[in-house]
């Protein structure tokens, strides 16, 4: 075969060929090279969110299983002389909720691993690993706060407060719809014109947990009507799923 | 060309191709988690990889792609068709840890079976916004599946080469596919230009050289008629010495070879992968050989030097002042044909 011919079995290649293959590499690198550095200008900031994952730490207070479960731990400093409380939201492992029925007012001690996004904190539950000290029903009245027209996005609770970042939008939205369909409580995020955002949990209007009813409505913008109430520092939004409408269609 | 059926056919380009491919793949994910990780401390592990994974299947996908009209161009880039379909089965592994990490990260440890989940999470298709694109990664992924399996002669031989070309042109859907699934899917959050950009030289490059490619092309394809049985194809003179031309008879390219004072006809697409003989030529051993993977042929009969059996058709060929007639009709397979003397 002459210079100018050559097949990949051949034991050389023609000095012409290699110079053309070797600009075609030293391209393809200087291509990869600018798509990984164009893929992490182009991207937004990721939240700071948290999954501690590995870390189990123990946990002692009261269950209320209400719409959304909640652990309230008692905190040192009082009000007026009452107990004051830090509200953790439940979810357990995977993509499940908690099932908190059976230890509703209940004071427990139980395992778990800490899941937080700025001052929104949440614990994964270890299976089986709660225990029940006494009953310890507490009496907690939610603060009405009115009604409210909201414009937001419905998220799993569970990733967006750290277990996945970014845990929310589009790319999200599939991994969402399992975390619900499996019972962890939904998160209804508001953003206002200044850019801050507030995160309302979502309830029917009769203060039930509502997961299945929004599947179709998941990571994408929404406006809907309801009640706004508040439990210590968590804020309830009691809607009627039905009457949720689609910004973009 | 091998006699038997060996997974890889080891020689010293193939070594080199693929040291440069892994270590390039390599490089770009190392390169990528570790920008991730200092830019975006806060991006968890999982993103990192299922976001490294996936980008570095797109642009292997386009490296893919831009080959083949590249050959069609320039014989000198003939080199990285040699070897390609390690380029593309290596693009389907690193599609597939794309879409296993994904699946696992969004669909696994649910109430239901994360295949299922991918395919009923989002069902609304009429919503351009809302469109459900994971499903069109998974598609996509089976196509590449399919590809990488039977991209080995022993499926080519046994499939039949025009199943094995059809079932490998399916590439060009699971591209379509992925370009959808990356603009309905992670370009519906990520809004910064410099993203859509990037993903849009690609499809030009891609889009671009195949239509260059197939305009060069459709000179080839201007059809030589005649009333006779023997059309007037070239001049003697135009053919160089061990080469060909390449000239449509009957809706068939066909290769003319000059070599030894001879001309020989035969059908213009190798049996291996469709490769075009005309452009290969006839070394020092009698044989033309393909120019894409170096299948060989006797000019004379169309059929492979022994062991080997493949054959192309031939074409009656003759010569009459300096110009060269061929046959509108092509012989069977491997038949002998005289070759035209040059007077």
């Amino acid at each position: 075969m002459n210079e100018d011919f050559y097949i990949g079995y051949l034991p050389k290649m023609p000095k012409n060929t290699a110079r053309v293959i070797k600009i075609f590499v030293v391209a393809a690198f200087v291509a990869a090279i600018g798509l990984a550095v164009f893929a992490w200008i182009g991207q937004k900031p990721f939240a700071k969110s948290v999954f501690e994952f590995g870390t189990i730490k123990d946990f002692e207070g009261t269950i209320q299983a209400d719409g959304v479960p909640f652990l309230l731990v008692e905190k040192s400093d009082k009000n007026n002389g009452l107990p004051t409380f830090e509200r953790f939201p439940l979810v357990a492992e995977g993509k499940h909720g908690f099932d908190a029925k059976r230890f509703d007012g209940q004071k427990v001690k139980l395992k778990g691993t800490r899941i937080y996004r700025d001052d929104l904190q949440m614990i994964e539950v270890v299976s089986d690993s709660v225990e029940i000290i006494s009953a310890n029903p507490i009496e907690e009245k939610a603060k009405n706060l009115g009604k409210f027209k909201l414009k937001g996005e419905i998220v799993d609770s569970k990733c967006y407060l750290g277990v996945m970042n970014p845990g929310q939008s589009k790319p999200h939205r599939d991994c969402a719809v399992a975390c619900l369909r499996g019972g962890i409580p939904p998160l209804f995020i508001v953003k206002d014109s200044m850019g801050n955002v507030s995160e309302l949990w979502l309830l029917s209007e009769t203060g039930e947990a509502v997961n299945k009813e929004i599947l179709d409505f998941v990571a994408e913008p929404i406006e809907i009507s309801g009640g706004v109430s508040r439990k210590g520092d968590h804020l309830f939004f009691k809607i009627n799923p039905t009457q949720i409408k689609r910004i973009l269609e | 060309m091998s006699e038997k059926y060996v997974a890889i056919s080891w020689n010293r380009q193939k070594k080199i191709y693929d040291i440069i491919l892994i270590s390039g793949v390599a490089g770009y994910l190392l390169l990528f988690i570790g920008l991730g990780a200092s830019f975006q401390p806060n991006a968890t592990i999982e993103t990192l990889l299922i976001r490294g994974f996936g980008t570095c299947a797109i642009l292997l996908l386009h490296i893919v792609l831009i080959i083949g009209p590249l050959c069609r161009l320039s014989p000198k880039f003939l080199p990285l068709l040699y070897n390609r379909r390690h380029l593309g089965v290596t693009t389907f592994f690193i599609g597939a840890v794309h879409g296993g990490l994904s699946i696992f990260q969004f669909h696994a440890l649910g109430v239901i079976n994360p295949f299922v989940s991918v395919l009923t999470s989002n069902t609304r298709f009429s919503s351009i916004a809302d469109f459900p694109f994971q499903v069109l990664g998974l598609i996509a992924l089976v196509i590449l599946f399919l590809m990488a399996v039977t991209s080995h002669d022993f499926w080519l031989k046994n499939l039949t080469a025009p199943v094995w070309k059809t079932l490998h042109i399916l590439v060009y859907v699971a591209y379509a596919l992925l370009i959808a699934h990356v603009l309905l899917g992670v370009l519906q959050a990520e809004t910064a230009p410099i993203l859509s950009i990037s993903l849009g030289f690609g499809m030009f490059l891609v889009v671009g050289l195949h239509l260059i490619a197939a305009f060069k092309e459709t000179n080839l394809d201007k059809e030589i008629s005649s009333n006779d049985d023997f059309v007037e194809a070239c001049s003697v003179s135009e053919i160089p010495e061990k080469r060909a031309c390449i000239r449509t008879i009957s809706g068939e390219r066909v290769a003319i070879f000059k070599y030894d004072g001879k001309i020989s006809a035969v059908s213009n697409v190798c049996q291996h992968q469709n490769g075009p003989l005309g452009e290969g030529k006839i070394g020092d051993d009698g044989c033309i050989t393909c120019p894409w993977h170096g299948f060989q042929y006797k000019p004379e009969n169309g059929a492979s030097p022994p062991p080997f059996t493949e054959k192309v058709p031939t074409f009656n060929v003759k010569i009459a002042d300096g110009k060269v007639f061929v046959h509108k009709k092509s012989n069977k397979a491997g038949t002998f044909v005289e070759a035209a003397r040059i007077e």
